[in-house]
């Protein structure tokens, strides 16, 4: 356990070390938060679309939740930066077992993105209705979410063979997936077609639970199967980065 | 395991990327706790021996045992037992010395006391110590490189790889480094095998080198061994009017590209009289006489026909003459 350990350590020491790139990761979602989200708050006077809260409160799960995502995707694929730079040569020539130091650096990335969601969080308080007694448990939605996403970015990065197709597969997983989870309006008056695909991103689980945890409002899923489903995608997607890791190499 | 002779044993290895072949077939032994080095110009498939050896990268073919394991069945028993400086920079620079030392002995296995002993004595002797809590983005090229260094004896190898060292550092610094390979050598006991394109760090630290040239080993042997291919001496004449090879009877004769005759010898100040009796019988006049000892540049202008590169420690031009010779 003693690499994971170390890597959970590198991880969360970079991030406190790079305060300036932290916030800029917080100003893209309060320009959402305050931009878009109060917009249309004021727009949308007809609260039972929404559940029967304000545009506000809907969001804002939604954007806590696309923080998480945003963090730990980019820290994931950012295994490829690892590469060019040297660290992971390190890791391959070492003995500890790659896919416990694989796990190490999800978890330890895992950890900061989940810090970054509960600082939008913290925000969010102030202009939404959040309900405080949720706020413990949609962290523990957050962390998962990150896993997920952290893994899937480990995944693609062990695959890429340069820098040059990042700013596409940015392009292509980022914002479709924010749409597609249900984030910025609901799920159920999607057309079946968006719905379809919606169901199939795991992003529209945390949103989902964490939305029920955080206003009360309850989208397409109970809770406990929002929750179960996005443990069980998060148990595979952390499953396929630990393997495609493992293979990885220098070539 | 301690009657072992050998640190590295390597018969037959080639590795191809594709249509390319950047090792050829290559065969050599390591004893334990000698420098050994691979000189060569770029390309000529040092680092893909060493990501080889290191387990980084499967051969196509061929054998390969590091500290009496096969790379490729007990790669993880190699990993074990090795340590490697690589040819790029491998440090985080978001973490200070320290910090690097800590996650580099973590990912090892090392905890608690024993690895802060460690990480003391190391950084001590690589001179860091008192930069320990320093970032390490805001360490120069030879801070960080002795950094690496540090940070490969973390787990005391068996086997110490240095994959260009000194590349891109200043002559200065270079030597530096040298004095630190020196050290290790003699202070921890182990088997380093370096790769340069330096020809004086090979002839300064290596027992034995070998020369390495478009993924083959070309010679192989102690620098006194090496030189010995040359003959005695080499001399330089600059003529007038076009470079020929006017009288060949005194030793092997060649025109640089440059325009100079290379002629080696086995004895300089007995050939130069007579090279210059025949010239004057051939009309030809000479500009210029040099020579000297032969240095493995000249052996490697001997074996190839090439230099493996003017000395000059510059990164820039290094990467200028990359470029252009593509």
């Amino acid at each position: 356990m003693r690499a994971f350990e170390i890597m959970v350590y590198r991880q969360v020491k970079r991030f406190l070390r790079a305060r300036s790139r932290v916030a800029g990761m917080i100003i893209n979602p309060l320009v959402w938060l305050a931009f878009f989200g109060i917009g249309w708050s004021n727009a949308f006077r007809d609260t039972s679309i929404f559940g029967g809260v304000d545009y506000l409160t809907y969001l804002s799960p939604g954007i806590f939740a696309m923080t998480v995502f945003n963090q730990s995707f980019v820290s994931g694929i950012s295994v490829i930066w690892d590469r060019e730079f040297g660290f992971l040569k390190e890791v391959l020539v070492a003995p500890a077992s790659r896919k416990e130091t694989i796990a190490g650096r999800i978890f330890g990335d895992s950890a900061v993105a989940t810090l970054q969601g509960a600082i939008i969080l913290s925000l969010t308080f102030f202009i939404a209705k959040i309900n405080l007694l949720g706020v413990i448990s949609a962290l523990g939605v957050g962390f998962v979410l990150a896993v997920a996403f952290s893994s899937f970015g480990v995944s693609i990065a062990a695959r890429m063979r340069s820098m040059e197709g990042f700013q596409m597969i940015m392009a292509l997983v980022m914002l479709p997936l924010i749409f597609l989870s249900g984030a910025i309006y609901p799920i159920a008056f999607m057309p079946s077609w968006m719905k379809a695909l919606a169901l199939a991103n795991p992003l529209t689980y945390a949103v989902e639970a964490s939305r029920v945890l955080l206003t009360g409002v309850s989208g397409i899923f109970p809770l406990y199967q929002s929750l179960l489903i996005l443990l069980i995608l998060t148990a595979v997607m952390l499953y396929i980065a630990m393997v495609s890791f493992e293979r990885s190499t220098v070539e | 395991m301690g009657k072992r002779m050998y640190a590295i044993e390597v018969e037959n290895l080639v590795k191809k990327f594709g249509d390319f072949e950047a090792v050829k077939g290559v065969s050599f032994k390591v004893r334990k706790g000698e420098i050994f080095a691979f000189l060569g110009p770029n390309g000529a498939g040092k680092t893909t021996t060493v990501h080889i050896l290191t387990t980084l990268l499967k051969p196509t073919s061929g054998k390969a045992i590091v500290a009496g394991y096969d790379v490729v069945k007990d790669a993880k028993e190699v990993r074990k037992r090795i340590g490697i400086v690589f040819q790029d920079p491998s440090v985080d620079r978001d973490l200070t010395a320290y910090e690097n030392m800590l996650v580099h002995g973590g990912v090892y296995g090392l905890r608690g006391r024993e690895l802060k002993e460690k990480i003391e004595e190391l950084l001590k002797f690589v001179e860091l110590w008192e930069f320990r809590n320093k970032l390490v983005k805001y360490f120069s090229g030879g801070m960080q490189r002795r950094l690496e260094i540090a940070r490969s004896l973390l787990h005391h190898p068996e086997v110490l790889f240095l994959d260009e060292p000194t590349l891109g550092l200043d002559p200065q610094t270079r030597a530096h480094v040298w004095s630190y390979i020196e050290a290790m050598r003699e202070e921890q006991e182990m088997t380093i095998f370096l790769t340069t394109h330096y020809m004086e760090e090979a002839e300064k630290l290596a027992d034995r080198v070998a020369i390495i040239d478009h993924g083959r080993i070309i010679a192989d042997g102690t620098v006194e061994e090496l030189k010995k291919l040359v003959g005695g001496d080499v001399i330089y004449l600059k003529v007038e009017d076009g470079a020929e090879c006017f009288e060949t009877d005194f030793g092997s004769c060649v025109v640089l590209p440059d325009g100079r005759i290379r002629i080696d010898v086995s004895n300089a100040s007995e050939a130069i009289p007579r090279i210059f009796e025949a010239a004057e019988k051939e009309g030809i006049k000479i500009l210029e006489i040099t020579y000297h000892r032969p240095t493995l540049n000249d052996v490697f202008l001997h074996l190839t026909g090439r230099e493996i590169r003017d000395e000059g420690g510059n990164l820039m031009k290094g990467i200028t003459k990359a470029r252009m010779r593509r």
